[in-house]
């Protein structure tokens, strides 16, 4: 009873505490009367997802390293499809006359529109994490810089490592993010292209929404249907966490390796245990970084901006031992 | 005769869940090569324990004419709670285990305290826990999945003649839920409270009191869903469970309980869980791409209740 009294009081404290979160943000105003430093808006999708929230922590670490340059002014979309509200967080950004929008957009299609307005109003605008959509920039004739990693090319790193483990012709099956999402998309093609130079015969590629209970549900059932398969190739990190559940509790654990995508701390652990063979970094904790940096360059120079690649690198027992 | 005919329309009911079923079973037998197997019934066995949990939970919230939108962030909540006291605060599993519940049960009472006391829609105390519980679920794990291993892993392999201890503590779950509708005087009020609430009152039934009991035992039943959920994925992720809510209520419906109130029983949720479990698993092995998977999922859920409809009538 005492502890149930003390999570109650623990979670008011908690609502509280995001309470004053929004106040601590107040620093923006106060930072829109400064007109000596540049001021960065950084627009992210989902904090409440631990991959976004290290990017925003991030991003905030490095501010705070550079505050004599520039004020960041960072908020983010309660889920990662609230597209209306992102397009509303723009706008607001516009309204407080930002120097620079450092965007992750939740749709890479629908937020094209309210950030060339953006652009038309004097703001630099850099697209970080998921990549605006080429055909509907060209139609409006309109370019964004992307800064970021290449998703096809992470997974295909991963996915030349697992080929390395297996025979040619082995049976392996591959878990998707969301269907509709530009970097899933990215990296089922990479794995795909990894799988078939290899010359593994893919039996199946279902949707696992990016959930970890989903891609737990899809593997049982697959392992039920294709005995045979060799190995599994998740589009991140928490399809990976379920699929190597599923295959723990269907006693395979042993024979079929798992990868994953994002390096998120849970996984990195799988992988020092040998339970994942391997998933891939993209570096969270500087991408938002690697933006706000571009943002300032541009501001600096006045340059006309250009897409940048940012690194991707895999992570394995081998990498994290040494 | 009462009993003869009660009985003749329990079979009624249970036969048309069953024939459902076995329609579903043969068609998925025969359109793949290992659908029909020992392995298929075992994972979805295994896979089905929280969902039964939950829906039996939701059978009794719906039976009172209510309903409880919060069960999966009240799942991820009390999950949340389980993976910060078995990794950070180190605690042993029952201890673990009680402060999971008991989450739950906190949220459970502070529904059905909101719906009594301010007699407010419990379709809007619950969507306020819905968000509410989501973002304690955030707040407690700081927004990672914690990854709880070991500890937990033996509460979904140990099993009895095949079947797993989660498999059985939801037949438990489910073979006490029935008997406390059927045979207990609370159990009774609780169809009297959903068919007529103001017809109860007058008869002297305790109506503030069941239905805080009838919240705070959906919301215990969540946390028991998130115990077996973390134990299956072996750790405590803060997106757990949502969307539970419209599963758990498609299955209590599919089941014939009146979303209306006043009718209903949880071994046709039972019957309701089993069918989507089924429904899921014989698609993926199909290889049925998505766009279909969610076509077939909606078109069994309307035809589930359209049947339903005239089972109505017999």
């Amino acid at each position: 009873m005492k502890k149930t009294l003390l999570l109650s009081l623990v979670m008011v404290a908690g609502i509280i505490v995001t309470g004053c979160g929004k106040q601590a943000a107040a620093p923006g105003e106060t930072a829109d009367k400064a007109p000596d430093k540049l001021r960065i808006a950084l627009v992210m999708k989902s904090l409440a997802n631990e991959f976004f929230l290290t990017m925003e922590q991030g991003a905030r670490a490095h501010q705070a390293a550079h505050a004599d340059q520039y004020v960041l002014l960072a908020d983010g979309i309660k889920d990662e499809l609230d597209v209306n509200r992102q397009i509303q967080l723009v706008e607001q950004m516009m309204a407080r006359h930002v120097d620079a929008i450092v965007i992750a957009p939740a749709d890479s299609k629908a937020l094209v529109q309210v950030c060339q307005r953006a652009q038309e109003a004097g703001i630099i605008v850099i697209n970080i994490d998921n990549k605006f959509d080429d055909e509907i920039m060209k139609q409006r004739g309109v370019h964004i810089p992307f800064v970021g990693p290449d998703n096809r090319k992470g997974a295909r790193l991963a996915g030349e490592y697992l080929a390395a483990r297996l025979q040619p012709g082995d049976p392996v099956a591959i878990i998707e993010g969301v269907p509709s999402a530009f970097n899933g998309i990215e990296r089922r093609l990479g794995f795909e292209a990894a799988m078939k130079e290899a010359g593994m015969n893919i039996v199946a590629s279902q949707v696992g929404d990016w959930e970890m209970d989903k891609a737990h549900r899809v593997v049982s059932a697959l392992i039920t249907e294709h005995p045979d398969i060799k190995a599994f190739l998740c589009a991140n990190d928490s399809m990976a966490l379920g699929a190597v559940a599923a295959l723990r509790s269907a006693g395979k654990l042993q024979g079929i390796p798992v990868i994953g995508f994002d390096a998120i701390s849970a996984a990195v652990d799988l992988v020092k245990k040998g339970e994942l063979l391997a998933t891939v970094t993209q570096h969270a904790d500087r991408l938002a970084v690697f933006g706000i940096e571009a943002a300032l360059e541009v501001l600096k120079t006045k340059a006309t901006p250009e897409d940048m690649e940012t690194p991707v690198e895999l992570v394995t027992a081998e990498a994290l031992a040494s | 005769m009462i009993q003869g005919r009660q009985l003749l329309r329990a079979l009624v009911n249970y036969a048309g869940l069953a024939l459902v079923l076995g329609l579903l079973v043969t068609l998925f037998a025969l359109s793949t090569d290992y659908f029909f197997t020992w392995t298929t019934f075992r994972t979805i066995a295994n896979q089905i324990p929280d969902a039964v949990i939950l829906a039996t939970g939701m059978t009794f919230v719906l039976i009172i004419g209510g309903i409880d939108l919060s069960v999966g962030s009240v799942l991820a909540l009390s999950g949340a709670v389980l993976g910060l006291a078995m990794v950070r605060w180190q605690l042993p599993l029952p201890v673990a285990v009680l402060l999971c519940l008991g989450t739950g049960a906190l949220c459970g009472v502070l529904n059905g305290l909101f719906v009594i006391r301010w007699q407010l829609p419990a379709f809007i105390v619950t969507l306020g826990m819905l968000e509410a519980a989501r973002g304690g679920a955030y707040l407690v794990t700081g927004s990672k999945t914690q990854y709880i291993g070991a500890g937990m892993d033996w509460i979904s392999r140990w099993s009895l003649l095949g079947l797993s201890l989660p498999f059985l503590v939801a037949m438990i779950t489910v073979i006490t839920g029935q008997l406390v509708l059927t045979y207990t005087p609370f159990g009774r009020s609780l169809y009297a409270i959903g068919g007529n609430e103001e017809a109860a009152r007058l008869s002297g039934i305790p109506i503030g009191k069941a239905k805080v009991a009838v919240y705070a035992l959906c919301s215990t039943l969540s946390a028991l869903a998130a115990v077996i959920y973390c134990s299956r994925l072996t750790a405590a992720d803060p997106n757990a469970g949502s969307g539970y809510e419209l599963q758990a209520i498609a299955a209590v419906v599919i089941g014939g309980t009146s979303l209306m109130g006043g009718r209903g029983s949880v071994i046709n949720t039972l019957f309701g869980v089993i069918i989507i479990a089924v429904l899921e698993s014989g698609l993926i092995q199909m290889g049925a791409q998505e766009p279909v998977k969610r076509l077939v999922t909606g078109g069994i859920i309307v035809a589930a209740v359209v049947i339903d409809y005239y089972r109505g009538k017999i």
